[in-house]
């Protein structure tokens, strides 16, 4: 699905993003692990085409992301408040992202009927613009926009990090849903290391721009992890914490 | 409590990401504010030379009396549309223990530190000491001092509160403009004139002096007048007016133009539902009028068509110009949105063609009124309107793809330069020149009805070969996407 070849990103001589080899096949739920700074938003802002590479590229279904708007079609993400347009109603939101898609008006209705759980009342006919709602409102706003399109891959930055503990709950059984349903390729990061072994099927550790691991999530992946960070909070706060 | 709740808003200009940005536009407004009140002060001093020179014969002034509330009238207008409501100043000490009438009491002092309340005083009251003291004694200067001053101060706060009004009610803003518009066509069909008007009050004030105090207690009515509203709705919600329920309102007339359409819509939201975009389309509204300064009768009788093919290029590209010079930067907060969706990005410049073409088509169709005035009036300004719609555009769409610069819809547009950076200011020059570089060489070598051919014409030409236009802005963005990115995300 998504073959990454040679690709580097810096931002004024500090490396965001060095990532020799990577190939994420159709399907397959991929989690991203690492500190603040490691790269991670970075990264999925080079698939989404919304920074310019250094050297290297990206080959959606064997496209470069940058020549070509194809990926646009299949692709859905939420990276950050800056996906969201903030002077419309959720509603009208929804509506605009299900026509970009071809959805109609009575489909996005009938879907956003399924999230009347995950919405908890607070989000639609709330009378509120979008820049109105608090952060873990928006943030579902952007995530039930990513699963209104239907998408083959899609794409979320954090998505745990606003949200309450039965909204997480949720989320996760939403994007194990969809994944069964449709074989999306799902593409997460997070802080929380339970969740994201528990909900994706291989997991990439970054550090400082590159993968220091590639590991496919079994029964020892969060014990790994929780050693990872643990010894690198031992070794690295003296001097990164300045 | 007022003087530190004062050194707070202090703290807040100058602290504020805005002014903090660029020492560069802080030195650029400076010298600005600077040259257009010494320009003011050198005026207010020589004013008597002028008029002399002007109005020969006539006692200065007589003339001067006729003026004063000419200038009054005029300065509620721009008030209205460029005087900022201190209000939101006021929200982070609502809950404190600080009494109510302190706060009203901060906000209206607060809102006297303003360009507008400068501007007369260093005007008039030159005059009225050097001119009418000198005439009519120094008892008679003071009295006019005063009257300026309370106009001012009358003028500052009676539209404070028409704006706190027509920000609640629709109501108040339309009768404030049908008023506005009934004293312009009025004065310019000579109804009544506001001169004589003027002329009367305040050569009745030459011989009685103590009749200033009429001018005093205009001044304190309306001060009371604000302060009673503004205590009685000093309330968090109706101050930020969160708690007015949004509706959700769907186009359906734009529906059946796919793609375009539904990002027209956003547009359209994005201008009704933000305060700096709204602003701007209420200033186009206002530009509209500017036919009544232009379309002299002795240029039309003459021919001399420049000013009048000016005015109309104003009037049907007001729009573009405004809206245009930010184009892309609108969006800027949720531009990482619409790059990653599912978007091409031709369908994107190509709304934004269609959005300004729609604007200075409801322009057009709007001033084609003025064709009462005179029928020549018609021809120049569709001439107008096609340079706008086939030249100004393609340029606006140009140097916005040249533009990095983000800016925050929250604000209010006056006096605002964020995400104005030199482009900006080179850009309205280069469409003045433009428009001059086609219609000149006609104008002197042949006439002016060739120049109105000319600019008609290439315009028409190039709003036909729009989607070639298109392709080429596309392929310019495409080229510049990452920097705009980059610079839209760095706030």
């Amino acid at each position: 699905m998504i073959t990454v070849n040679s690709i580097s990103k810096a931002y004024s001589r500090k490396i965001a993003v060095d990532i020799n080899k990577l190939h994420i096949a159709r399907g397959e739920m991929l989690g991203l692990v690492g500190n603040n700074g490691a790269g991670k938003t970075t990264f999925f802002r080079l698939l989404l085409d919304l920074v310019k590479a250094d050297r290297g590229e990206i080959l959606s279904k064997e496209k470069n992301v940058s020549n070509s708007e194809d990926w646009k079609s299949y692709t859905a993400s939420y990276l950050d408040d800056g996906f969201l347009i903030s002077y419309l109603t959720p509603e009208e939101y929804f509506y605009f992202i299900g026509k970009l898609n071809n959805r109609s008006k009575a489909d996005v209705d009938e879907f956003l009927k399924t999230f009347e759980a995950f919405f908890d009342g607070s989000i639609l006919q709330s009378g509120k613009y979008i820049r109105d709602l608090s952060k873990g409102n928006q943030f579902k706003v952007g995530i039930t926009s990513c699963l209104l399109q239907h998408p083959q891959i899609i794409i979320l930055d954090e998505p745990f990090a606003n949200l309450d503990p039965s909204s997480q709950i949720r989320l996760k059984n939403m994007l194990k849903d969809e994944h069964e349903k449709n074989c999306t390729t799902i593409i997460i990061s997070s802080h929380d290391l339970n969740h994201i072994t528990d909900v994706c099927t291989r997991i990439l550790l970054m550090e400082k721009g590159i993968i220091i691991k590639d590991m496919q999530a079994a029964s020892d992946t969060l014990r790994e992890l929780e050693e990872y960070f643990q010894v690198s909070t031992n070794t690295i706060s003296p001097s990164a914490t300045n | 409590m007022t003087v530190l709740l004062l050194s707070h808003q202090w703290k807040a200009f100058w602290r504020s990401r805005s002014t903090g940005k660029s020492i560069a536009i802080q030195i650029f407004t400076g010298f600005i504010t600077l040259y257009l009140l010494s320009i003011a002060l050198f005026l207010g001093f020589s004013l008597p030379t002028f008029l002399m020179k002007f109005f020969p014969g006539q006692n200065i002034v007589t003339v001067f009396c006729g003026f004063i509330l000419y200038y009054f009238a005029l300065d509620i207008v721009f008030r209205f549309l460029l005087q900022d409501l201190p209000a939101l100043a006021v929200q982070p000490y609502l809950a404190q223990n600080i009494k109510r009438r302190e706060l009203v009491h901060f906000l209206n002092l607060r809102s006297l530190f303003s360009f507008f309340n400068l501007l007369p005083l260093v005007l008039f009251v030159p005059f009225s000491i050097s001119a009418i003291g000198h005439q009519y004694g120094s008892y008679t200067a003071l009295a006019f001092v005063v009257v300026i001053l309370s106009l001012c101060i009358f003028n500052h706060f009676i539209i404070l509160f028409i704006k706190r009004k027509t920000g609640i009610s629709i109501g108040w803003l339309v009768g404030f403009f049908a008023l506005v518009v009934l004293f312009i066509l009025g004065d310019y069909f000579s109804v009544f004139s506001l001169t004589k008007i003027s002329a009367v009050l305040f050569i009745a004030l030459l011989k009685m002096p103590w009749l200033c105090g009429v001018a005093v207690l205009l001044a304190i009515a309306a001060f009371y007048n604000n302060s009673i509203f503004l205590n009685n709705n000093l309330y968090l919600e109706e101050m930020t007016k969160a708690g007015r329920q949004k509706e959700s309102a769907e186009y359906t007339w734009l529906q059946k133009f796919g793609n375009t359409g539904d990002l027209f819509a956003i547009d359209l939201k994005l201008i009704l539902r933000n305060k700096r975009p709204r602003s701007l389309l209420l200033l186009s509204f206002i530009f509209l009028l500017y036919g009544f300064i232009l379309y002299k009768p002795g240029y039309l009788n003459k021919d001399q068509l420049g000013f009048v093919l000016l005015g109309g290029i104003f009037i049907t590209g007001i729009f573009i110009v405004n809206y245009g010079q930010f184009l892309f930067a609108w969006q800027s907060t949720h531009f990482d949105g619409l790059m990653a969706s599912n978007i091409y990005i031709k369908t994107y410049i190509q709304s934004k063609f269609v959005l300004l073409t729609a604007f200075s088509t409801v322009a057009l169709l709007l001033s084609l009124s003025y064709g009462f005035i005179n029928w020549k009036i018609i021809p120049i300004q569709i001439a107008a309107y096609f340079f706008n719609v086939g030249i100004n555009i393609v340029i606006t769409a140009y140097f916005a793809t040249r533009s990095y610069k983000g800016l925050d819809l929250s604000k209010g547009a006056t006096f605002n330069y964020q995400g104005i950076g030199a482009v900006q200011w080179l850009y309205s020059l280069f469409i003045l020149i433009a428009g001059a570089a086609i219609y000149l060489p006609f104008a002197l070598l042949i006439n002016s009805w060739a120049g109105i051919i000319a600019i008609g014409t290439l315009g028409l030409i190039s709003f036909l070969l729009r989607d070639w236009w298109i392709d080429i802005l596309t392929k310019q963005f495409i080229q510049r996407k990452y920097q705009i990115l980059q610079g839209f995300r760095e706030k």
